[in-house]
């Protein structure tokens, strides 16, 4: 322990200071903090009450509910992303009976596993076939659009519904938040594993 | 690539000119990991759409990786010195 004290805190990117751990993680740090507050606040609620095999798709769905929270409702990922979470809460209800009867009849395999990427969990919300036909036919909005756009549009939530200047303007954005958060957790995991 | 100029019909109220275009197209190219190695000229929008969806790929896989790594570390952590540091870090 004395060991920890008489040094003072490298310059590297595993810092011995957990006060690096919120500053690193954003330009500004009321925007750090709102991050840190709603991802922890979710951590320490999924610590007491969710069980261990859920735990890492529980936390992967609270650092993007978080991510959108600290956005706030101003920008149109954040919107989607919260209106997703919202939707899937309800759905997920709903479909637990018709899962069981379903599992009952068929016997086939369970719903997929933990989603893997963003990609999918943006998806999730969009299950249906009638979505995703939508999704594949959606074309260009305007006639000067790279395609890569599309692929864009399908990364960042809520892009199916933008313009393509918008869309730029939202996707700086998300990438902003979306480091920003990747840098939060990976402090936390650093914390963590130093103790 | 020839229809940028009419452009400007396209969008209802306001025009959206080139300019605008890609100057949220810069402002993505310096948001990327390696903004500072590339030079400052522009690379071509196809680019920096593709090098900005690989990027956001990246970000979604870590987003994963960290959620297994802080499950598995809640588990085993010792949580009242791990809170005490992080309330600390909140603090100042």
């Amino acid at each position: 322990m004395d060991r920890k004290r008489t040094t003072p805190p490298p310059p590297n990117p595993n810092p011995s200071s957990p006060a690096l751990l919120v500053t690193r993680a954003a330009a500004s740090p009321s925007k750090a903090h709102m991050l840190a507050f709603h991802f922890l606040r979710a951590l320490s609620r999924i610590h007491r009450v969710t069980p261990v095999r859920r735990r890492t798709r529980t936390i992967r769905r609270a650092a993007y509910s978080s991510m959108a929270r600290a956005a706030g409702p101003r920008r149109a990922w954040s919107r989607a992303l919260l209106g997703q979470a919202r939707s899937r809460r309800a759905r997920t209800l709903a479909r637990r009976a018709v899962l069981v009867r379903r599992r009952v009849l068929t016997a086939a395999a369970p719903s997929s596993p933990a989603a893997r990427g963003g990609g999918r969990f943006i998806a999730a919300g969009g299950e249906t076939s009638a979505a995703a036909a939508s999704r594949a036919a959606l074309p260009p909005r305007q006639a000067g659009e790279p395609p890569r756009a599309d692929a864009l549009r399908r990364l960042v939530p809520g892009g199916d519904a933008m313009e393509y200047c918008s869309l730029l303007e939202e996707t700086a954005d998300y990438l902003r938040s979306l480091r920003a958060q990747v840098q939060l957790m990976q402090g936390l995991v650093d914390l963590f594993s130093c103790q | 690539m020839s229809s940028r100029r009419s452009r400007s019909r396209q969008s209802g109220s306001s025009r959206i000119t080139d300019e605008q275009i890609s100057d949220l197209v810069s402002k993505l190219q310096d948001l990327l990991p390696e903004a500072r190695l590339r030079s400052n000229d522009r690379m071509p929008s196809s680019r920096v759409l593709q090098e900005t969806c690989d990027y956001i790929r990246n970000l979604h896989r870590e987003v994963d990786d960290l959620s297994e790594r802080l499950s598995e570390l809640l588990a085993t952590s010792d949580m009242s010195s791990a809170q005490a540091a992080i309330i600390r870090s909140l603090l100042m």
